[in-house]
């Protein structure tokens, strides 16, 4: 029987900068709420799928995207998030991991803003 | 990458009783913390050459691509550099994660010297690192073991550095920084000596500059272009070296010493043991100090830490060449706090409950002076 979902304010819009992942705490559990360049939230539960590291304490970049032998193309600025210990890049769209198949990916919760207000569905 | 067998978390959950074989205490302003533990006109010396500011050099191209080797979670609330409070290490990794003891190896002084410092700066530094440890770092955990270090450019003063402070009952093993002599040339013998009389183990572990400077171990072939090129190879030191230890008849000159490779790899050991096997058969002759098969001497004298674990895309084949090799040869190690570091609740999970207490205890308690 699935546990029934409910939903949590975690804090104000100015409580969570551009461009960090913010932990809170959710039922006992570590959630990185991080706000993206085009005004979205995301919900990132902060416990790596690789290897169980803190993922949220890692920082939100873009990346280089694999193309040509010696030349580099920046892209997705503000879009993934690298995990601090093994370097895992994780598409914050999606919770995948970038450009390689994977069997694990994030941990994500469904996030809105009501009333200026960010919330998090657990 | 590991696939989830259960909810994450890299915390130690079992019982499993651990000895972390790979733990790196960092000297919060290096060279300048421990003046205090060296004689007044070295003290001059290294305030006139400005010399904390050089001890950290690392060229560009070999700088870690997301900007830092050490965890940027693991750095302590008071502020420094991840792995500068014993206190805060004690909290975070042993008590985290159910480690027992914890084998301290600093690689500030490794890098010094072998590599950065002079021979004569070398020995007056490892002297003055090994005693700051001891003094600043031991006295605050019994938990907190400690590989003293050698300044390896000098054989003479390192047998010294071990008599003067190798019966220190938290010292459990000498860490010596390589240089590019293989491991079996009698330059090292001298070193050999002491650390048998003292029962202490020789730990080896890259100490930073290897592949970067002439100097320390290089990588077959020539000078890696990157940090993943580099750090891939990091391990040939560690196959030439136990080749080289093996046909110098290092074991049968010191039969009671032990040596452990430390964040070398170990999966590269299988073939190597079946190809020194096969030519030891062949042209024994020309080795007749090596008396029995290398393949007993490297069961009877060496070890090998498991950080960084290889993580084939089957997890179960990385079990597979664990029983083939034996449960004898490995030691668990997290290589806390670096950023590839290696955490016991989430380390050789597939393996057999008895087999994975003798990596991650019962193999370093018989290793290491434990006492």
């Amino acid at each position: 029987m699935s546990k029934e979902k409910k939903h949590v304010t975690v804090g104000k819009i100015a409580d969570f900068p551009e461009g960090k992942c913010t932990i809170v705490e959710i039922d006992g559990r570590e959630v990185g709420i991080a706000r993206l360049k085009n005004g979205e939230y995301r919900a990132v539960r902060n416990q790596c799928p690789h290897k169980g590291a803190p993922v949220c304490k890692g920082f939100i970049s873009g990346t280089m995207v694999p193309g040509a032998v010696g030349e580099l193309v920046y892209a997705r600025d503000g879009e993934i998030l690298v995990c601090p210990w093994h370097g895992y890049e994780f598409d914050l769209d999606t919770g995948a991991v970038i450009y390689q198949e994977s069997p694990v990916k994030l941990l994500m919760y469904p996030v809105e803003i009501r009333n200026g207000e960010v919330v998090v569905t657990v | 990458m590991d696939l989830p067998e259960q909810p994450q978390n890299s915390r130690n959950s079992s019982s499993l009783k651990v000895i972390d074989c790979d733990v790196h205490p960092y000297v919060k302003d290096g060279i300048k913390s421990v003046f205090p533990y060296m004689p007044e006109a070295w003290k001059q010396r290294f305030i006139r050459k400005n010399a904390h500011v050089s001890s950290h050099a690392r060229p560009l191209k070999y700088e870690h691509p997301n900007g830092n080797v050490n965890r940027v979670d693991a750095r302590p609330p008071c502020g420094g550099i991840s792995g500068s409070d014993p206190h805060f290490l004690v909290k975070d990794l042993l008590e985290k994660n159910k480690i027992q003891h914890a084998v301290l190896n600093c690689l500030q002084t490794g890098s010094l010297c072998s590599t950065l410092a002079g021979t004569d700066e070398s020995v007056v530094l490892c002297s003055a690192f090994n005693d700051f440890l001891v003094d600043q770092w031991l006295t605050v955990d019994n938990r907190l073991k400690f590989a003293m270090s050698v300044p390896s450019q000098d054989p003479q003063a390192s047998a010294a550095e071990i008599r003067r402070l190798g019966k220190h009952p938290q010292i459990v093993a000498v860490s010596l920084p390589l240089l590019n002599i293989l491991m079996g040339n009698r330059y090292w013998w001298p070193i050999y000596a002491a650390a048998q009389e003292m029962d202490l183990p020789i730990l080896v572990h890259v100490t930073g500059p290897d592949s970067i400077f002439y100097g320390p171990p290089i990588s077959a072939g020539g000078i890696p272009d990157s940090y993943v090129e580099r750090y891939v190879t990091l391990c040939q030191a560690g196959e030439s070296s136990v080749n080289s230890l093996v046909f110098s008849g290092v074991f049968e000159k010191f039969p009671r010493l032990k040596v452990i490779f430390v964040e070398y790899g170990f999966l590269w050991l299988l073939p190597l043991l079946w190809r020194m096997d096969r030519t030891w058969r062949q042209l024994r002759h020309e080795v007749p100090w090596v008396k029995k098969s290398p393949v007993e001497y490297v069961h009877k004298h060496i070890r090998f830490s498991t950080q960084p674990l290889d993580e084939p895309r089957e997890p179960k084949d990385l079990d597979k060449l664990i029983e083939l090799m034996g449960y004898d040869q490995l030691c668990f190690s997290t290589d806390y706090p670096h950023w590839d570091n290696d955490m016991p609740g989430q380390s050789l999970r597939g393996l057999p409950k008895a087999e994975r207490e003798k990596i991650f205890w019962d193999n370093a308690y018989s290793t290491f002076r434990m006492r």
